[in-house]
């Protein structure tokens, strides 16, 4: 079986009119669950104007609740299997699929894809094409080029209070002084050696450090220390 | 003679959101403009100097994770710190409104929010670019 996960589209959140979010959420919700998605992040309709508020993410939490309770649709394993247009759509999709997989293989695999800027050219072009397109007006998105209105109500916007640093920096301040720093040493120093010898699985090294109460960032640092870190190619 | 105005198009933070950084690069390239593009996770420091670097006019920040008020403020102050007085910067990104006015003050000239048709930055750039002529 493919499993695979599915989060709703962040590119589809506007700002404009912000609660007609919930619908394009609800759809792109049943239309995963259709396509059989075994895991699924829902967005929440506030995220094109802030990070999102607390009533917010529960709507976003109660979308997938009601496809799942309410709808029915999770009454059938495949509801529209046998669909003509559905699966000719599939066989499109796979055929598409099996074109870009035959070409990355001659590129010499996904990584080599990549560090050639391939892969991000054939998003971007995508992404440019579709935003042309609004602006154009031949793509509709309802409250931005359509149905507009002129004065939009204020949305309430999460404010994260700023004293949260200062409180989360003290206490990272005192878990350093208080904990054993030989141990969490130790326990880095463990992760940095296995980090050195591709044979070794990092997972039970890094969850030794957690519990000698290394840091995110400390136990990062090591990693980051040996394997360098991630560096753009920029395409445009 | 006439020479091309230099943008910068950079994302200063942690957030990895670079649709709308890399549409407005490539949509400022294609209206004739000598765009630099840097990128995800730069820092302030790193931003400034590439810009000074790179003798741009403009520099455009873009961010969707809520540090705005710290870091557009902080390319503003480096820029005017290390003489690039006229460098002109604008930003966009998940910017709240009542942000706005505060980011105004701190020097970051226009502030695109989602949405926003690519002829308004542009019509920022042409109204701007006197001034960083000469």
């Amino acid at each position: 079986m493919l499993r695979f996960h599915t989060q709703t589209g962040g590119s589809t959140l506007t700002a404009q009119q912000p609660d007609n979010n919930i619908v394009r959420v609800t759809i792109q919700t049943l239309a995963a669950v259709l396509g059989g998605t075994q895991s699924l992040h829902t967005n929440s309709r506030d995220e094109a104007l802030g990070l999102p508020t607390e009533d917010s993410v529960r709507i976003a939490l109660r979308t997938q609740q009601i496809v799942a309770y309410e709808s029915g649709v999770t009454n059938t394993v495949d509801p529209l299997a046998g669909s003509y247009f559905i699966e000719n759509l599939t066989d499109k999709i796979e055929e598409e699929v099996s074109k870009y997989l035959n070409k990355i293989e001659t590129m010499g695999g996904m990584v080599q894809a990549i560090e050639n800027g391939y892969v991000q050219k054939e998003i971007q072009d995508a992404a440019y094409k579709y935003q042309q397109e609004i602006e154009k007006g031949d793509r509709v998105v309802v409250g931005v080029n359509k149905f507009t209105v002129e004065q939009e109500k204020p949305k309430e916007i999460l404010r994260v209070n700023p004293r949260l640093r200062k409180v989360q920096s003290e206490k990272l301040m005192k878990l350093r002084k208080n904990r054993n720093n030989r141990e969490t040493e130790e326990a880095l120093q463990a992760l940095r050696e296995g980090a050195r010898d591709e044979s070794v699985n990092l997972m039970p090294l890094i969850l030794d450090a957690a519990k000698a109460y290394a840091t995110l960032g400390e136990i990062c640092n090591v990693l980051r220390d040996e394997f360098g870190e991630y560096r753009e190619s920029i395409v445009l | 003679m006439s020479r091309k105005i230099r943008i910068l198009i950079s994302k200063p933070g942690l957030d990895g959101h670079d649709r709308g950084a890399k549409y407005i690069a490539r949509a400022l390239k294609d209206a004739g403009y000598e765009v630099i593009y840097m990128g995800i996770r730069q820092s302030p420091e790193a931003i400034v100097k590439t810009a000074i670097q790179e003798d741009v006019d403009f520099v455009g920040l873009s961010l969707l994770s809520g540090a705005h008020n710290e870091l557009f403020p902080e390319v503003v102050r480096l820029l005017r710190e290390q003489g690039a007085n006229d460098v002109i910067v604008f930003g966009g990104g998940v910017i709240p409104q009542e942000d706005i006015s505060f980011l105004k003050e701190q020097g970051i000239e226009a502030i695109f929010t989602p949405g926003t048709p690519i002829q308004k930055v542009i019509e920022f750039i042409e109204t701007n670019k006197e001034r960083v002529l000469h």
